[in-house]
Order: structure tokens, then sequence, then C-alpha cells
């Protein structure tokens, strides 16, 4: 019995050994890397802001963007040989676990000196659990127009992070079979409808459209609602808690997205991104409401394919582009090297490095007025300047639980099988932006 | 004696890496979660100590509660149609292959066969076979001249979650078949011999005789069966994502909890893991006290041989 027990003990200690083993395991290189730019950083605040002279110290910064590695590394040799003292090491994570992996370094104290920000709410968060610098004064940001900015400004006011790039949405069409039906880019809504029908009698499938993944939903909602509220000046009033989703521009941006429906594929409910994007460029459909982000994968599926937008006309006569903010870069407010990282950010905000981003990446540069070698991006680019309406729900509405975004989505399905009438969907996305956006509360 | 002595000795040494694996990833997340569950927590960052909050909400504010019912009654059909559908052909299937029907080994093998691919891959070989457009099923109805019963399976919410539930069964046939074959095989020829003499035919015989004897693996397959239908999670992803899309028709506790916990649609803004880890206690209860309670009931109506 005796023995028993010491067996017991025995074993005991070993599985503590091992899951001690275990957790030093992990813990092991995190002591010996902040040992290592701990050292360097009391070269770097005794260098300080001057950076003519002295060692040279390391700037970590992590980011979700894997696949972008190979082009940061151009861009930062271009900072590095203006600024020999300062070495940018960039340490991007695998995008699905990188809030979980940020979110613990901040909180254990250990975060990078740069990081990505995520755009809107979710991002600005950690600014007001105190992990962000504020960077209103820093040289080149008041270049970004507000709308940009916003999308890395707290509750506060102040702004927490370098705008990198501008996502849009808009009507892809397909050049070819436009041109062969006699028709142009829509100069209003029942210009569009009218387009629709003449494709619709040749045989051609009008829009690329499937309501089986939710969030195509709410994009293609963000394309074609801001043509029946004419863009900013109604966004504007939700804003300030002037109107609501009850409002009659907002209950028909939904009517119209159900007006759509005689000019979706068969069995559209069924469909998803995958066998949309499918339609479009294999040609059976002549347009596509989708992101900036498809335009390079469209273009390597069918390198024939004679791809062209339009933004979205509106009530009034115009036409709106529908832009938000991917992503920013911000500076941890414990940060080691915080001159040194200030300063790359202060790169970030120049000409230069967003003309090497745009080129790199094949993206809308944040910053303005940068030009890229594609047309099409350029087009974008220039529109976002002039004519840019934010994507209401992912700028403005992407809180709650389920977020507004989510409800929207989930209503819009609930629509087009039928189960909701648009004035229910609209009621939906009013009940749940009532339960947490503070000008609805009041 | 003192060599045995030694051996004892290293015996209690052999479970140890599977139980060190078992508290780590069993034992230690179920209490984990359990007091997660009672704190407030803003993004991923702990807060305050809520005490039993998060089950209120899980419980009595909409929309949480209408989506844990809305799942939860899907669980419940998910379990009704594979006890059904799965274990009622899984069984005639090993009834057949017990008899000795002609080609039963390749027909084990065969049914068996599903088995081996993984679920994310069956998930993707069906939401090709489905597909409203080019899927195979639609193509050969319509080459049947059914074109009117063409649909979008797994878009319409009327049809998705059977079609999801209907894939299950088929993914799992061949394992129930083969716990059933296990028990028939290990009826004693002796007692339906017996049987037999005794004038037992047919009907009778089966559920008079086999059935009460094979009792013990239906046991087994039921409370798996339930298991499996309460937790039921990656095939329901693979073919439809995080949102129980279309319109939460196809929403199961498990995919609820995933959306709560990790938040589904790829943002931040919404993770809620005081709530997430609610649900998983609430589902961690139901799961173990339904399985417990069952086997103990099941136990007494089987008949020894």
């Amino acid at each position: 019995m005796r023995r028993f027990r010491i067996h017991r003990f025995g074993s005991m200690m070993l599985a503590g050994l091992l899951l001690l083993a275990g957790c030093s395991g992990n813990a092991g290189p995190s002591p010996a890397d902040s040992g290592q730019t701990g050292q360097s950083g009391q070269t770097g605040s005794s260098a300080g802001g001057s950076t003519g002279g002295g060692e040279q110290v390391t700037v970590s910064m992590h980011s979700w963007r894997v696949e972008d590695a190979e082009g940061y590394k151009k861009i930062i040799e271009a900072f590095e040989k203006e600024n020999p003292n300062i070495k940018i090491d960039f340490k991007p994570f695998k995008a699905t676990e990188y809030n979980t992996i940020l979110n613990t370094a901040l909180q254990s104290e250990s975060g990078p000196d740069i990081l990505q920000l995520r755009p809107y709410a979710p991002g600005v968060s950690l600014a007001e659990a105190g992990h962000l610098e504020p960077l209103d004064n820093l040289p080149g940001i008041q270049n970004f127009s507000k709308d940009v900015l916003a999308a890395a400004t707290g509750k506060d006011g102040k702004v927490y992070g370098v705008p990198l790039s501008l996502n849009s949405t808009q009507i892809y069409y397909n050049k070819k079979l436009f041109e062969q039906h006699g028709l142009s880019e829509p100069k209003s809504w029942d210009d569009l409808i009218g387009t629709a029908k003449t494709l619709k009698e040749k045989g051609i499938i009008p829009f690329a459209f499937g309501a089986k993944e939710g969030w195509l939903l709410s994009l293609s909602h963000g394309v074609i609602a801001p043509g029946t509220y004419n863009g900013n000046a109604f966004v504007n009033k939700i804003l300030q808690g002037q109107a609501d989703f009850t409002s009659p521009e907002f209950v028909q941006s939904i009517q119209r997205m159900q007006e759509l429906v005689p000019y979706f594929p068969e069995n559209f409910a069924g469909l998803d991104l995958n066998d949309t994007r499918t339609l479009f460029f294999t040609e059976k459909a002549a347009m596509f409401i989708n992101g900036s982000f498809e335009l390079e994968g469209l273009q390597k599926m069918n390198p024939d394919l004679a791809i062209d937008f339009f933004p979205m006309p509106t009530e009034d006569g115009n036409t709106v582009l529908t832009t938000w903010v991917d992503g920013s870069y911000a500076v941890n407010s414990k940060a080691k090297h915080k001159a040194e990282a200030l300063k790359f950010l202060e790169f970030m905000a120049t000409k230069q490095f967003g003309e090497l981003f745009a080129n790199e990446f094949k993206r809308i540069s944040a910053v303005p007025g940068v030009q890229t070698s594609d047309p099409l991006v350029n087009k974008m680019a220039e529109l976002s300047q002039s004519n840019a309406t934010p994507y209401l729900m992912v700028v403005h509405f992407a809180e709650g639980n389920p977020t507004t975004k989510q409800t929207l989505e989930n209503a819009l399905q609930g629509m087009y099988l039928n189960k909701l009438t648009p004035e229910q969907v609209v009621d939906e996305v009013q009940k749940s932006a009532a339960s947490w956006f503070p000008p609805f509360k009041k | 004696m003192k060599k045995r002595g030694k051996s004892r000795w290293l015996l209690h040494l052999f479970p140890l890496p599977a139980l060190l694996i078992y508290v780590m990833f069993v034992v230690y997340p179920i209490f984990s979660a359990f007091t997660y569950s009672m704190y407030e927590w803003k993004g991923i960052a702990r807060g305050a100590f809520v005490g039993w909050d998060n089950f209120l909400t899980l419980f009595q504010v909409e929309p949480f509660n209408k989506m844990f019912w809305n799942a939860f009654g899907h669980n419940v059909i998910y379990f009704v149609v594979e006890m059904i559908v799965q274990n009622g052909i899984a069984f005639a299937l090993a009834f057949l292959i017990y008899r000795k029907i002609r080609g039963s080994g390749f027909l084990k093998i065969a049914y068996f066969m599903p088995r081996l691919l993984s679920v994310i891959v069956v998930g993707f070989l069906w939401k090709l076979i489905l597909n409203p457009n080019y899927g195979a099923l639609n193509t050969l109805l319509g080459k049947l001249g059914l074109e009117e019963w063409a649909k979008p399976w797994l878009g319409d919410p009327d049809t998705a979650l059977l079609a999801i539930i209907l894939v299950n069964c088929w993914f799992g046939i061949g394992f129930a078949m083969l716990i059933f074959l296990a028990g028939l095989q290990s009826i004693p020829e002796e007692l339906i011999e017996a049987a037999r003499l005794d004038g037992a035919r047919g009907a009778t015989l089966l559920f008079r005789i086999i059935l009460p004897l094979v009792m013990p693996s239906i046991t087994i397959m039921t409370v798996f069966t339930f298991i499996q239908a309460f937790e039921a999670f990656e095939l329901v992803y693979a073919m439809q994502g995080s949102q129980g899309e279309p319109f939460r028709s196809t929403d199961t506790l498990a995919v609820y909890f995933y959306r709560l916990a990790f938040s589904g649609s790829g943002g931040a803004g919404d993770v809620s893991i005081g709530l997430g880890s609610a649900l998983a206690v609430v589902l961690f209860v139901i799961v173990a006290s339904v399985s417990a309670i069952s086997l103990k009931l099941m136990r007494k109506r089987e008949v020894q041989h």
C-alpha cells in the first residue's frame, strides 16, 4: 500500500515535471527575446530622436499578412537605406491567429513596437485599453482624408494608425458582352435595370450573384444602397442620429436588392462566391458586384476577359464608389523604441511608401494621389478620392452581438428565401443597431 | 518476488502519457471553459467576474435564446434522422451480411469506404454533387426528366439541413454497420439453433431472440449517435460555413458555439468568449448527462447470453 502511494507520488511528480517542461518550452524564447531587445533599447533611448549617430536599433513590427512578407522586404530596404541606424524586423502571423497573438503579447507587455491594426471598431478597441500611441502629430498624417483616418480613430477622437490601403466595391462588367449588345455603363438605376433586362433577353445572365454566403449580401448591399441615399449625406444623418434605418431611402435600398432578383442566375440561393466568380470569368454572366481584392484573381483566371467596372449611379445624377480602409499601422504605447517606430510610421505616410506599396501589392494605397501600373486600380484610386462613400456596415456598424452587419446579412438571406419582406429586413437591422449604437439609444 | 514488484512499478507508468494528454486536452479545457463562462469579456481580455450572467444571457436575451433553441432543435432532428436512416439502414445491412448473402465480404468493404475519407473531403465532395448549377444530382434529375425536382439543395432552408444530415448518414453507415455486425456475430450459434428448434422463424426470431441479444451494440450506437448529433460541427462547417446558412436553417449548437467564441465573420469585434464558454458548458452538460442516463437505462434492458 505504502509502495503504491510512492508510485503514485512519483508519477504525479513526473507529470508535473513534464508540464513544467512544456510550459518553459513555450515561454523560453520570449524572456531571451526581450532581454536582447531590452539591451538594444537602452542604446536606442540614449540615441533618442536624433538618428544621426550612435548604434543600430531593431524595431519589431507585426502583421497578419504572411503573403506580403516578400513585398515588405523591398519596402523596408528602401527605408533602411535612408535610416541606417534603424532596422525593421517584420514578422507576419497567420491572419486568423493574429488577434490572439497580438492581444496576449500586448497584455503581457511583450508586444511589438509597430503593429498592424484591424480597421474600425475591432482595432481601435486596443486604443481604449491604452495599448496605442496617439499619432495626431505625426508628420504627413494630415494628408489623409478624415474618412480614411476614421478606420484608425478612437472614440476619444485621436488618430492611432497610419492607414495602409483602401478596399473598394463596385460593379464589374464584361466590356465585350456590353459592346456586343450595344450597352454602355448605366447612368441611373432605371438604366441599370434596363441594361439587365436587355442582357436577360439575349440569354446572358445579367448578374453573377449568389445568396449562399451572407457576407457577399452585405457587400452587394454596400454597393447598391448608396445609390438610393446619395452617398454621404445620409450616412452623416445616420451617424448623428437624425435618421435611422427605417428611413425611406434605406428601405428603398433593400427593395432594390429585391428588385434585382429576376436578373440573378437560376437557383442563386445556392450559389457561393466560387460559383458566381466562375459565372463571371467564363463570360456567362455580364456583371459582378464585388471588391477590388477580386480584380487580380479574375484577371488571372481569364487573361482574355475584357473587364471594367462602374461606380454606382445615385438618384441625384452622381456616382459613388463604396470604400473602406483595410488595416493600418500603429505604435505600441509601451514600445521599446518609440522614436524609431514613429520614424517608420512617418515613412508609411509618404507618397514614396504609397507607390512602393501599390506597385508591390497591386492594391489602392491609402496615401492620397498614388498611381499604380494597373489602369483599373488607378481608376478605383481616383474615384475613391473624389466619389467615395463608406461601406456603412463595415465602417460604422460592425459592432453589437451579433453585429449589425451580420444581422443585415442574415435578414437579406431571409428576404431572398421569401421568409422576410424588405420592411422586416429593415426592422431587424434597426433593432440590432438600436441595441448598441449610441445615437439610436437616445 | 522482487522482480514482479519492479514490473508492477513500471505498469503504473504506462497509462501516464495517455493520462497526461487526457488531462491537458480534455479535463483542463472543460474546467477552464467553466471559469471563462463566469467572467465578462472585452474582446479577448478578461473583465470582471459576473457569475451566471452569461448563462442568463444565453437563455433570456434575444437573439441568443432564439438562436439557442433554433440550433437545439436542429440537433434533435439530426439525432432522430440519424437514428432512423443511418442506424436503420446500417442494421439492415449488418443483418444481410450476417446472414451471409452473396458478396457480403465485398459489401462490408464498400459500405465502410466513405468512412475512410476525411469529413472535409466528404463535405466538399457533396457540395459539388449538390451544386445547383453543375452538380451531379441536379444533372441526373434533368436527364431523368425530373427537372422540376432540381433544387439549390444547400441554399434552400427547407432542404439544407436534411441534405447535410443525409450526407452524415452516408458517411456514418459503415461504422454503425460494423458495430451491429460485431454484435450479431457475438451471438452464440447454439442460441439461434435452439430458437429455431423451438419453432421461431423470421420476424419472431429477429425481434424476440436476435434484437435483445444485440442490445449492447444498439445501446452503444445510440449513445454514439447522440453524442455525434449534438456535437455536429465539421460537416456543417465544411458545407455551410459558420453562420448556419442559409438563414440559420443549418445552425447546430456546436456551430453556434464556434460563432460566439471565435467570431464566424472574420471580424474581431463580435467575439464573446464568455457566452461561447457558457454555451460549451451547457453543451457538455447535455451530452454528458444524457449519455450517462441513457447508458444506465438501456443497460437494464440488455440480456446476458
